[in-house]
């Protein structure tokens, strides 16, 4: 078993790895926080008397907040080696129900909250036995989950914009306490804090940690693998749930098509702030540094007036070059890639080259073939 | 040689078949207090599945096993926890992104109860697991917060065989080819250790490819050929061309 050989190399140099040792946990916030400077630097030359206003202050916390218990969820989830592409789907689905319940059936509106939680939590239970009971890969089991949820959503709404809300939902998305943060920001914060002491302190977390790091040894030493695989999917549910009640109050208004990015947005938010998706390592400083990273960079983007749909370029380029870096950094041994050009120069990395010009190549070839046979525009609209 | 004239386990004419294999044909093996005894053979000999019954993880075809001269079964691994009986596998089982004390403790923490709440009790924890790496092992880990996969190998294996014997009522251990991805020190430093729980009393049933550690260490020589019994020898009596015959089997028509 070559892998086992590898790990268990005693002669490493003690020097490097006890500073690595030492900085490791660092290593989640060191990350988001040099990029989230990075943004600073840049808005500070760019916009800088738009970007750095109070009042846009705010609204960067109000976004992240929104963010921050799915967040914190999700990293449970990553950090199993699982993942979760439903999230906005149960946000808007529960968000939905809520509506129909507060303003249909007359619910008082605090029973419509903690009943948006708890469908969450049901969406998240099913999630779960999916993947655990039915054995469908997560990644399948929440995407088709996901179709089913936003299916549930639209046949719900249909096209409608369910709006104007009692004053607790309003004061959940958007409100502040006089003399403190945000509620939502609080909120936020309390998700974090709490989600802070599941990951220490509970056997929850610690088994989240052993089953991402080693499934078979988590087996083997009697953890209930299946089960505590379960509970983060209903954690997660229940986070966007509270979600879909944060978005219906931020905006006093609902249909079903909201929340779409929610999926992309988070696991990138996890995955910048250093928890691995290979599994057991994770990092909630990390993942709220990585919300916060996400909500500034897309408010620089609007503040720059660049347009609305880069958020989701932003977003996928951001998950792959951190996904990217982290393994890079955690490679044992990295002097096997001294340079660029040496590793392009094996005989399989050549074949990919000879592939990339190729499809390059074609491309380029059709663009002009077209452009020389081309004739009046056709325009659909 | 053996302190105890009784043993503390012995199992009886033990098959076992997997579909139409038979893996183990009427195997016997006695294991006793303060005796480390080797089990020896080729790739596929069945000494992986025979540890396996002994521990729970398979039940046997047919064959009966006895602990103290009462029968018993076993239906899981936690069977052969409960009883005394455990394991230290080929590959580690531990989480390597956790630090040494969550590995000693993995799915048998140490609680506190804080208004009604059970937490874990992460202090209580490491010092047990220092305590028990230092008294029972003799390890001392430069970094207890460290996460294991920082660990040297044999740090690594001082923690899982510290999670075996931080059961205070173990008493038999088995390890599968604990030094096969070990360098010569580590090497070393693990069969003191076999040593050191040996004279605690346990009985120690080691799997290994390399004669040197079973001439170094064990008392016996369980020597498994093509799923059966091919012989058991008393070390201190016998030489590696002995056992080395036995493994091979070399009246064999093949
Ligand atoms: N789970 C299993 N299913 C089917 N056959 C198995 C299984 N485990 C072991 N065997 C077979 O049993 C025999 C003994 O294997 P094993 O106990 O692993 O030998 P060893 O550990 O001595 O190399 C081999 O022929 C192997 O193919
Ligand atoms: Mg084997």
């Amino acid at each position: 078993m070559p892998g086992n050989r590898e790990r268990m190399n005693p002669t490493t140099a003690p020097v490097a790895s006890d500073l690595k040792t030492r900085l490791d946990p660092y290593m989640a916030i060191i990350g988001p926080l040099a990029m989230i400077v990075m943004i600073l630097a840049f808005m500070a030359v760019m916009e800088p008397a738009r970007y750095f206003r109070l009042s846009n202050l705010n609204i960067i916390l109000l976004e992240a907040a929104l963010y921050l218990p799915m967040a914190m969820a999700m990293t449970f989830v990553i950090t199993q080696r699982g993942i979760d592409l439903s999230i906005g789907s149960i946000a808007a689905l529960s968000g939905i129900i809520m509506a129909f319940l507060i303003k249909q059936f007359g619910f008082p509106a605090w029973i419509g909250v903690l009943c948006a939680i708890s469908i969450g939590a049901g969406l998240g239970l099913v999630n779960g036995l999916v993947i655990t009971k039915f054995r469908v890969p997560d990644l399948i089991g929440t995407l088709a989950m996901d179709l089913v949820y936003r299916g549930f959503a639209l046949v719900l709404a249909k096209g409608l914009v369910l709006a104007r809300f009692p004053d607790l939902i309003t004061n959940i998305g958007r409100g502040r306490l006089d003399w403190f943060l945000p509620i939502p920001v609080t909120i936020g914060l309390l998700t974090m804090l709490a989600g802070y002491v599941l990951l220490r302190r509970t056997h929850f977390g610690r088994y989240s940690i052993a089953i991402g790091s080693n499934p078979e040894a988590a087996e083997m030493t009697g953890i209930a693998v299946e089960r505590h695989r379960i509970y983060a999917y209903v954690l997660m549910g229940a986070m966007a749930g509270l979600a879909g009640v944060m978005l219906t109050g931020k905006l006093n208004a609902i249909q079903a098509t909201s929340a779409p990015y929610f999926n992309l947005h988070v696991i990138a938010a996890v995955v910048v702030g250093g928890t691995s998706l290979f599994g057991g390592r994770a990092s909630l400083i990390g993942s709220f540094a990585g919300v916060l990273l996400l909500s500034m960079m897309i408010n620089a983007l609007v503040t720059l007036r660049i347009e609305f749909f880069w958020q989701s370029v932003a977003s996928g380029v951001v998950i792959i070059a951190s996904v990217t870096l982290y393994t890079w950094l955690q490679r044992k041994d990295r002097d096997g890639a001294r340079s660029l050009l040496a590793a392009a120069r094996t005989p399989e990395n050549r074949r990919l080259l000879r592939l990339s010009a190729a499809i390059v190549g074609a491309v380029t070839l059709l663009l002009a073939l077209g452009w020389l046979l081309a004739g009046a525009p056709n325009p659909s609209g | 040689m053996m302190t105890d004239a009784r043993p503390i386990v012995t199992m009886r004419g033990i098959c076992k078949r997997f579909g139409g294999v038979a893996a183990l044909t009427d195997v016997d093996l006695d294991a006793y207090s303060g005796e480390v005894l080797a089990v020896v053979g080729d790739n596929g000999a069945g000494k992986s599945t025979l540890i396996k019954i002994l521990t729970g993880v398979y039940q046997p075809t047919s064959g009966t096993m006895e602990m103290d001269g009462r029968p018993f079964e076993m239906n899981s691994h936690s069977d052969a926890i409960a009883r005394g009986i455990d394991a230290v596998y080929q590959t580690l089982a531990l989480a390597d992104h956790l630090d040494a004390a969550a590995n000693v403790f993995l799915g048998n923490e140490l609680t506190r109860r804080i208004a009604g709440v059970t937490l874990l009790d992460n202090q209580r924890m490491r010092s047990e697991a220092e305590r028990v790496l230092f008294e029972r092992i003799g390890v001392r880990l430069p970094d207890m917060n460290a996460a294991t996969e920082s660990l040297s190998g044999g740090q690594r294996q001082a923690i899982a065989i510290a999670r075996a014997v931080y059961h205070t009522d173990l008493r038999v251990l088995v390890m599968d080819e604990p030094t096969a991805a070990l360098g010569p020190q580590e090497t070393e430093r693990t069969l003191n250790l076999i040593a050191t729980l040996k004279a605690q009393g346990l009985a120690i049933i080691l799997i290994s490819h390399s004669l040197d550690d079973v001439f170094a260490i064990s008392d016996r020589v369980l020597v498994m050929r093509r799923g059966r019994r091919a012989g058991v020898v008393n070390t201190a009596e016998s030489t590696r061309q002995d056992v080395l015959g036995l493994i091979v089997g070399g009246n064999d028509a093949w």
